[in-house]
């Protein structure tokens, strides 16, 4: 299901119903909300509801053994069969075909005469989401650095939790489970400013990303011809912005229908375009993922504590499997190399090269990561190498003999919107949405609430899936 | 900053815009409209699932969409109708996911247009993905789109502004279409002139064309102009042998398990009729197929009765003369024997 349709709003209703009636004990509401995210799952494909009850029922139990077991090798084959069944979960339906389609041209180069059938299996939505948030509760389990969950209840809730199900944030344990404990229920405010969210959200999404953004990239990226520089750009930063509104807008209606059950999500997103080089910007765009390859790849891999050397290999394997976490193909893996080369630049330049940042160079800095950001993206959107190459050739030779396949008005509309999207980032840079709400009379946010919503119902979209749900 | 305050001043002013809008849209001669799209078509599909009715089923472009009234047709041959037709594309991939996907071998009447029918075969192209496309949703529309096109039918019913089409030629007045509306300095070729809505369907897909088509002379001339910026673009030549085989192919296997198949050619007039005669000539192409095929066939120039019909903008029927059209054309094949499953009481 997917928040920015008419059937979530019906079901969104109906549970926010339940959720408040007195029918429930507490947990009668928890097992409702358990319920209630397994039909908002299982409307998209009622089986694969099975992976998640898999995914729960063996962490749940590697959790409890974990919590008991004090053989060390006991300990590691538990948390071994925890990985096996998430990552192998991962690797079969995410990663099945590319792996093959690999092995096939590996063993065609080779000179061995070789075809495969591709698998075509289907993608789980959201798998790399709940995995890697169950498997983060095995491995802290592991480290003892959390109390198991009380009940199954509480942690299949985990798992399962409709609001960030799909798309994240990826919310650790402590940070959850712990809120499941007592009964909750949102403030009048917190639940009118779950509601803002949730219509922040949808705005990033429906009228953002899908009205103003998505066609224009489309049809650049869509386009197999050398096209005129200025149409690279225009698509390459209609895109940019509108994976961030797809993506953020997701995380934003999130944090918002937690919000009005009267569960905290932490932030996902903090104006990422407004960022001051690339370790700045990994602390501010999907911020759940960053953390989660910080604490369970990046350091794991030994982070920085065997010297610059190795701590640049480490920087780039966790960038390039997290590349590989966005989609089996080789495009997501470049895109996560060219980030890992930014940092490892970033770190020599802070050594060899420093500077102050100071008011003056800072929005010229931040132009800079956000361009530098924007040549990522090139990889990320397109789907073949000579998509992308012919993208960075127009872009940075800016020709002026390719294609031309936008109109006048579309390169207006995606400069303006994007020249609006950094500027209020970099505004927002230092703040919140929260702070500055409360700074703003009441009826100027009213006003911009009404003009909102007017907008999200004059664009009514058609339910376009959001990005992430792929990954 | 008072929350609540904020609230009521955003839902107070957010209904009165929206409001607004309504009645703007209505001032402007806009109507509640259903749109055809790919949940209309999934949900005759679902007909087929379970093949237990006594269907009559219609594959084909958008003419046999507009030509043939379904109410009339229910009524005179007390069959149930299936229409499966598909605007603007080939009647191929349906027919393909009729053979492969059901056990249905009833009646199956195909509304040949030629430009669409022998164009190509391949994939990609246009024509064929725009039918793919809807065999593809039928198998994988999930429980959620079901629902939500269930939900959208009363907005779609009540509200002039509420569109759902899938297609550009779809006059919604969402955001986005407006916004394609506007037209600034020409940079990468012209801008495509507006394609005006003349579509009334209902919910089992009975096509109608809107009286404003007959009686707004202007009105259809817009469609008309569509449709010569189309006809006067670049086409490859048609693949004629290879569609007529794959549609042969087809063919024999659906009559080969007791399918009662029935080609049609509905009319065309003016500038589309002209195109299609250099381009298609019938003796190359229908004729050829209708041969080929071996079924009845049913071509509009054949008939007295078919020569003064309405086609406001050269390729559809006027309501009217849809209903002539259909009416006449039941009387054709009955009298033929082609109808082995209508009741002739």
């Amino acid at each position: 299901m997917l928040f920015n349709s008419l059937s979530f709003v019906v079901f969104l209703v109906l549970v926010l119903a339940l959720y408040y009636s007195k029918i429930f004990n507490w947990t009668g509401k928890k097992r409702m909300l358990l319920l209630a995210s397994y039909i908002f799952y299982g409307l998209w494909n009622p089986p694969l509801v099975i992976l998640l009850w898999i995914s729960t029922v063996v962490d749940w139990t590697t959790g409890k053994k974990l919590a008991t077991e004090v053989n060390q090798s006991k300990r590691k084959m538990w948390l071994m069969l925890s990985m096996l069944v998430n990552l192998g979960f991962l690797a079969f339906f995410k990663y099945g075909d590319f792996l093959l389609e690999n092995f096939v041209s590996l063993v065609n180069m080779v000179g061995i005469e070789f075809q495969a059938r591709p698998m075509d299996i289907i993608l789980p939505m959201g798998i790399s989401f709940y995995t890697f948030q169950t498997m983060s509760y095995t491995i802290d389990m592991y480290k003892k650095k959390i109390e198991p969950a009380k009940t199954f209840l509480d942690f299949a809730l985990y798992v399962t939790f409709f609001p960030q199900l799909v798309a994240g944030p990826i919310v650790r344990a402590q940070d959850l489970i712990t809120q499941f404990y007592e009964e909750k229920k949102a403030t009048a405010n917190q639940f009118i400013w779950g509601l803002f969210l949730l219509t922040i959200g949808l705005f990033q999404k429906v009228v953002m990303a899908d009205t103003l953004l998505s066609e224009t990239s489309d049809i650049v990226f869509g386009s197999d011809k050398l096209l005129h520089g200025i149409d690279a750009w225009i698509g390459t930063v209609a895109f940019s912005g509108q994976i961030f509104f797809d993506f953020a807008g997701y995380s934003t209606c999130a944090i918002g229908i937690a919000l009005m059950l009267g569960i905290i999500l932490p932030d996902n997103f903090r104006y990422p375009y407004a960022s001051l080089g690339f370790s700045d910007l990994w602390k501010r765009w999907h911020i759940s993922l960053s953390a989660w390859l910080k604490d369970y790849l990046y350091i794991p891999l030994g982070g920085n504590r065997h010297g610059i050397t190795k701590m640049y290999v480490a920087l780039m394997l966790t960038m390039l499997l997290g590349g590989l976490w966005h989609g089996a193909a080789w495009t997501f893996i470049v895109w996560g190399g060219l980030h890992g080369t930014y940092l490892i630049l970033e770190r020599l330049q802070r050594r060899y090269l420093p500077f102050k940042i100071t008011k003056w160079n800072g929005i010229f800095l931040a132009f800079i990561t956000f361009s530098c950001v924007n040549i990522t993206w090139v990889f990320f959107r397109a789907r073949q190498f000579d998509t992308a190459w012919n993208m960075i050739k127009s872009m940075l030779y800016m020709q002026t003999e390719g294609e031309k396949v936008l109109q006048t008005f579309d390169i207006i509309k995606v400069s303006v919107v994007i020249t609006i999207l950094f500027l209020c980032h970099w505004i927002m840079r230092n703040t919140s949405m929260k702070e500055v709400s409360l700074k703003t009379p009441t009826w100027v946010l009213g006003v911009f609430w009404a003009i909102m919503l007017f907008l999200i119902v004059i664009s009514q979209g058609n339910g376009e899936q959001f990005i992430y749900f792929q990954f | 900053m008072q929350l609540k305050q904020t609230l009521i001043i955003a839902i107070t002013l957010g209904i009165i815009s929206i409001t607004a809008w309504e009645l703007y849209w209505r001032s402007q001669g806009l109507e509640p409209n259903i749109d055809d799209n790919k949940n209309l078509w999934t949900n005759q599909r679902e007909k087929l699932d379970d093949n237990t009715d006594n269907n009559v089923v219609f594959i084909g472009s958008s003419r046999i969409l507009y030509d043939i009234q379904l109410d009339i047709w229910k009524e005179k041959t007390q069959t149930k109708p299936v229409m499966l037709a598909t605007q603007g594309a080939s009647p191929i991939p349906p027919f393909r996911d009729i053979i492969e996907n059901t056990d249905f071998n009833g009646t199956l009447i195909v509304g040949i247009t030629p430009p669409l029918l022998f164009s190509t075969t391949y994939p990609q192209a246009e024509f064929m993905k725009r039918s793919q496309t809807l065999v593809d949703y039928h198998k994988t529309r999930t429980y959620a789109q079901k629902l939500n096109h269930k939900l959208s039918i009363p907005l779609q019913s009540n509200l002039a502004f509420i569109r759902d089409g899938d297609e550009e030629w779809d006059s919604d007045v969402d955001l986005k279409t407006l916004l394609k509306q506007i037209h600034l300095k020409e940079r990468a070729g012209p801008f495509f002139p507006p394609f005006n809505n003349f579509e009334e369907i209902t919910l089992d897909r009975h096509m109608k064309m809107p009286q404003r088509m007959v009686t707004d002379t202007a009105y259809a001339n817009t469609v008309k102009k569509v449709w010569k910026t189309i006809l006067s673009g670049k086409f490859p030549p048609p693949d004629k042998e290879a569609t007529t085989n794959a549609f042969l192919e087809l063919a024999n296997t659906f009559k080969a398990r007791g399918g009662n198949l029935i080609l049609v050619r509905c009319p065309s007039s003016g500038f589309f009729r002209h195109v299609e005669n250099m381009g298609f000539p019938r003796k190359d192409f229908w004729n050829t197929l209708a041969e080929k095929v071996g079924s009845k066939a049913y071509h509009f120039e054949d008939y007295e009765q078919f020569k003064d019909l309405e086609l406001p903008e050269w390729s559809h029927l006027s309501h009217a003369s849809a209903q002539f059209f259909t009416t006449e054309l039941i009387k054709i094949m009955k009298a033929d024997g082609a109808l082995t499953n209508s009741k002739t009481n």
